[in-house]
């Protein structure tokens, strides 16, 4: 069982003897801040220590990190800190250890395609209105729209699907979704550790692609993108998060505004477009050609976003360390302190998770989040 | 050392799904459905599987049906199962919860085990009767709804699960079948890894003759009911909904509550 | 004549509601096949419970055993096997309990007779007994019938599909003692002892308002919020089986047939789709409210109002509320 061994040796698998602990990782991690997840000493134990003994103890604390790349941007040696708590969280996936939310979810995107354990025929329930093309029952359209498990299920996420669905149609681009065929992209059960998961239905999404004939894919989610951009070996297709596609729409006056959104907004950076992707520009250049937008950017923007805390598998997971504050309420307070009406995201898992902080703040009377794609539609 | 023989099946998960009945009014259509192993087959499994870790011995899963059913297989395989078997012949379609029974126990019969663990029921016929079936089948006692089991060389002390959050204990000798109530233990997570690591192991398939089970046993014609058709159920008198978002809704039931003198 | 069995059920000197719910349905049925209703009734010291039945039967035979004290599937099923043998009933009715479901799929077996369990619903087509079970989550209704060339049938019922009678149709039926046909005690499978699920701190089927959670809660770290909104309800918290499962609350928290049947007055069903067994341990309550993803969940059928969404949107605010005009 050679290559066992070497699939379950960090230090091969993850370089880590370009490590030279020198904590910028843990300097910059956003997480250190309230969790005593300390992502420079997990590296170095990974380093020292056999995979399981890493892994040993952690079931709890690992599941703090939300993948956001802070540290893997921060290394001076190209490091990956996140891949590591992946790999640690797959050690304990594969010794069962892991809390009973994570097991069904990815179950779950096992079993139904979608970690939430929705029915998979409900998963188009959305669109049945809108007369959308349906690429995987044969329509044929010239791009792909794929809308995400949560964008498909979650009401409010669904909201940003349909909103996407009518500034594609208002701008007269020829697109399909796939109904009911749509499947996990899988990037959150890597994150979570389960990367079998992963590539089983990276190998599914793959096929139907390719069965389809599919050449040119636009996502809702940031983490979507991400996934098929980045982590889909043999990919034939062309891939762009929609504010992409939008912000050139609008630069071709493919999209017009005809009506004015008088509100003070800023942008929230999504971790999965921004750092980890560099799709800084698009967002804003959408934003901007809003008539009556006053855009003002958060202190922390750019690659310095402040992480949501909804990705890297923390939808499942329940941090102690929330018990000392969340990142989003951080995020909607000093957008509190800006005087923005509105904070604009570009990724279901951040609307989410900054909705639920405006709540706890009580700023409902105040601030407003919503996707970019809505304040577009409102401007249509 | 303990024996253990699980029956497991691959069932439609039907519990959120929209179910929809095919033109022919005897099927439902199923291409959107997805499968999963019965959810009480899953406790029977892990049962098992946690008696062999505390016992020593020999779990040995089988299933009827086609090639998909060795998915569910798979899964049990590498959850710790040892052996897998699939009984298949296209004389087993439409077979009833007897017919099942017979046919299992045609597979059994010739097996070494010490018990046999089958769900409680399955979450698409719910017949609820293949376990205790087969035990008659085979001649040796059953106990249904079981929700704790404890063994102790030949015997077994269990629980059944009665109405009104009642127990009823009992001591049962080997051989015997348990149909398996779930909630009695936390079913493991099998990774597509663990998976993989079972994907080469083979698995015998064997069909009517090979278990000596003539055709006219088994199947529609073997069976004691007869589907004549399906119907969706007429729907009761439905609650009077409270429309508008979470926030929206949440208030006007607040204040229907309070009208009600709820509060 | 010809004969309809029902085995009436007991348990530690009850006799169980779904009996009188068989009598009731087998009456209609004996009617329709031109049958006499035979209650049938085993057990040790049962006589008084036979005095019981005769006026909902037509005849009550009864085998007293002081081996058939307690339910035991293997005696019973000798003891029914041998009477239904000699009797031949054209239909036999047991119900769909655990008591039932443990006897009557091996006596159908051994008796070489068609079974179908669960039924909702049984009518006489032409002389032909034929059933309706309720399957797939409970969204298809099959109607089924038995194997062409049975003459007698036994079905298993559902509790709670048909309403028992309020009063005894007052048959006065002859009471029959027949004599056991047990010889010795089963060595191979004992009773030994009921045991109740440990009773917890809290009593759901005392309280007024109950806060019902089901699979919908999603996790264990989400029971507070429901506690939370018990407390300025001033209820309790309680749940559906696969909280249970989940050892997300424990055991006497848990309604429907398995567990408790309550009758609060205010029955708030949170993310409880409403399986039959649910349904039948709190559809009596004075006022019911469902929410749910589901539009097309059983609960709401239940239910006086709904609300389609997610519970854990919508349980803070209820609870915000609800403070808000408590003043």
């Amino acid at each position: 069982m050679e290559t066992e061994i070497a699939e379950n040796d960090f230090i091969q698998r993850y370089d880590l003897y370009g490590c030279i602990q020198c904590g910028k990782c843990t300097g910059g991690c956003p997480v250190s801040l309230k969790s005593p997840l300390n992502i420079r000493r997990l590296v170095n134990e990974a380093t020292l220590l056999d995979p399981s003994e890493a892994a040993q103890g952690k079931a709890d604390l690992i599941g703090d990190c939300t993948t956001c790349e802070t540290g893997t941007l921060r290394c001076p040696n190209g490091v990956k800190p996140s891949e590591v708590v992946i790999g640690i969280r797959g050690v304990l996936i594969e010794q069962g250890e892991m809390p009973q939310t994570v097991q069904e979810a990815l179950e779950s995107a096992f079993t139904k395609g979608n970690p939430f354990g929705r029915a998979k025929n409900k998963r188009a329930e959305w669109a049945a209105d809108l007369d959308v093309k349906n690429i995987a029952d044969g329509d044929k359209a010239d791009m792909l729209y794929y809308v995400c498990c949560e964008a498909s299920y979650d009401p409010r996420a669904q909201d940003v699907a349909k909103s996407i669905v009518n500034v594609l149609k208002t701008a007269g681009v020829d697109f399909g979704i796939l109904g009911n065929s749509e499947v996990c992209c899988g990037s959150e059960m890597r994150r979570l550790g389960e990367e079998g998961l992963f590539e089983e239905l990276a190998e599914n999404n793959m096929a139907q692609f390719n069965d389809l004939g599919i050449k040119h894919i636009v996502t809702t989610s940031p983490h979507c993108f991400n996934a098929l951009k980045n982590e889909y070996a043999d990919a034939n297709f062309e891939v762009q998060h929609y504010t992409q596609l939008v912000s050139n729409l609008i630069d071709s006056d493919r999209l017009k505004f005809t009506k004015s959104v008088d509100k003070r907004v800023t942008y929230h950076d999504p971790c999965f477009l921004g750092k980890q992707n560099k799709v800084f520009d698009e967002p804003r250049n959408i934003l901007r050609s809003i008539p009556g937008i006053e855009f003002v950017e958060f202190d922390r923007s750019h690659e310095k976003s402040l992480c949501c805390e909804g990705g890297g598998g923390r939808m499942w997971v329940d941090s102690e360390s929330d018990a000392n504050g969340r990142q989003s309420e951080v995020r909607v307070r000093d957008a509190a302190e800006m005087g923005v009406d509105i904070i604009a995201v570009a990724c279901p898992f951040c609307m989410l998770t900054l909705e639920d902080a405006v709540k706890a703040e009580e700023l409902e009377e105040k601030i407003q989040i919503l996707d970019i794609s809505e304040l577009v539609n409102q401007a249509l | 050392m303990v024996d253990i023989i699980v029956c497991v099946k691959r069932v439609p998960d039907t519990s959120e799904a929209e179910v929809i009945i095919k033109d022919d009014k005897r099927a439902i259509k199923d291409a959107d459905l997805t499968f999963d192993i019965n959810e009480w087959d899953n406790y029977a499994i892990e049962e098992a599987i946690l008696k062999k870790e505390a016992l020593g011995g020999k779990v040995t899963v089988i299933g009827v049906g086609g090639e998909e059913v060795n998915e569910v297989l798979r899964r049990c395989l590498a959850k710790g199962a040892d052996e897998a078997i699939r009984l298949t012949d296209p004389a087993f379609d439409g077979s009833d919860g007897y017919a099942i029974a017979k046919i299992l126990s045609a597979a059994i019969k010739d097996l070494q085990y010490d018990f046999v663990f089958t769900g409680a029921q399955a979450g698409d016929d719910s017949y609820g009767v293949t376990g205790q079936m087969l035990a008659e089948i085979l001649g040796i006692p059953h106990a249904t709804m079981v929700t704790k089991v404890d063994i102790n060389n030949g015997t077994a002390r269990i629980r059944r699960e009665l109405e009104g959050g009642l127990e009823e204990v009992d001591e049962i000798n080997k051989p015997a079948v348990f149909c398996i109530q779930t909630g009695l233990n936390e079913p493991r997570y099998v990774s597509i890894m663990g998976i993989r690591k079972v994907s080469k192991k083979e698995i015998p398939v064997k069909a009517a003759a090979d278990i000596g089970i003539s055709a006219d046993e088994v199947g529609e014609v073997g069976s004691m009911v007869k589907l004549e058709e399906f119907s969706i159920p007429p729907a009761g008198e439905l609650a009077e909904m409270i429309e508008g978002t979470p926030d929206e809704a949440a208030g006007k039931l607040a204040a229907i509550l309070k009208e009600k003198g709820a509060f | 004549m010809a004969e309809i069995f029902v085995l009436a059920e007991h348990r530690q000197g009850v006799i169980r509601d779904v009996t009188f719910e068989m009598l009731g349905e087998g009456k209609k049925v004996a009617e329709a096949l031109g049958a006499d209703l035979t209650a049938v009734l085993l057990g040790s010291g049962v006589q008084d419970f036979a005095e019981k039945l005769k006026d909902w039967a037509n005849k009550v035979i009864f085998v007293d055993d002081p081996k058939l004290e307690n339910f035991n599937a293997e005696a019973y099923q000798k003891v029914l096997s041998s009477l239904i043998s000699e009797r031949k009933p054209v239909l036999t009715m047991i119900g769909n309990t655990s008591f039932g479901l443990d006897l009557a799929p091996a006596l159908a077996v051994e008796l070489k007779m068609p079974i179908a369990t669960d039924c909702i619903g049984i009518e006489v087509d032409g002389g032909k007994v034929k059933v309706i079970r309720n399957i797939y989550s409970g969204k298809i209704n099959a109607r089924m019938s038995f194997r062409d060339d049975a003459t007698q049938y036994m079905v298993t019922v559902r509790a709670s599909a048909f309403p028992a009678p309020e009063s005894a149709p007052g048959l006065g039926g002859a009471v029959e003692s027949v004599a056991s046909p047990l010889t010795e005690e089963i060595d191979y499978k004992k009773f030994i002892a009921y045991e109740e699920a440990a009773v917890g701190e809290v009593d759901i089927t005392a309280a007024d308002i109950l806060v019902s959670v089901g699979r919908g809660i999603g996790d264990v770290e989400n029971i507070p919020l429901a506690e939370e909104l018990a407390k300025v309800l001033g209820g309790v918290v309680a749940c559906s089986r696969p909280v249970v499962d989940k050892k997300w609350l424990p055991k006497p928290r848990q309604v429907g047939t398995s567990g408790k049947t309550v009758k609060p007055k205010l029955y708030l069903a949170l993310g409880i789709s409403g399986a039959f067994q649910h349904l039948a341990g709190m559809q009596a309550s004075d006022l019911i409210v469902a929410v749910n993803k589901d539009p097309k969940a059983p609960i709401f059928s239940v239910a006086n109002y709904g609300i389609v969404g997610d519970i854990m949107k919508v349980m803070p605010v209820l609870k915000d509320k609800i403070t808000e005009l408590k003043g």
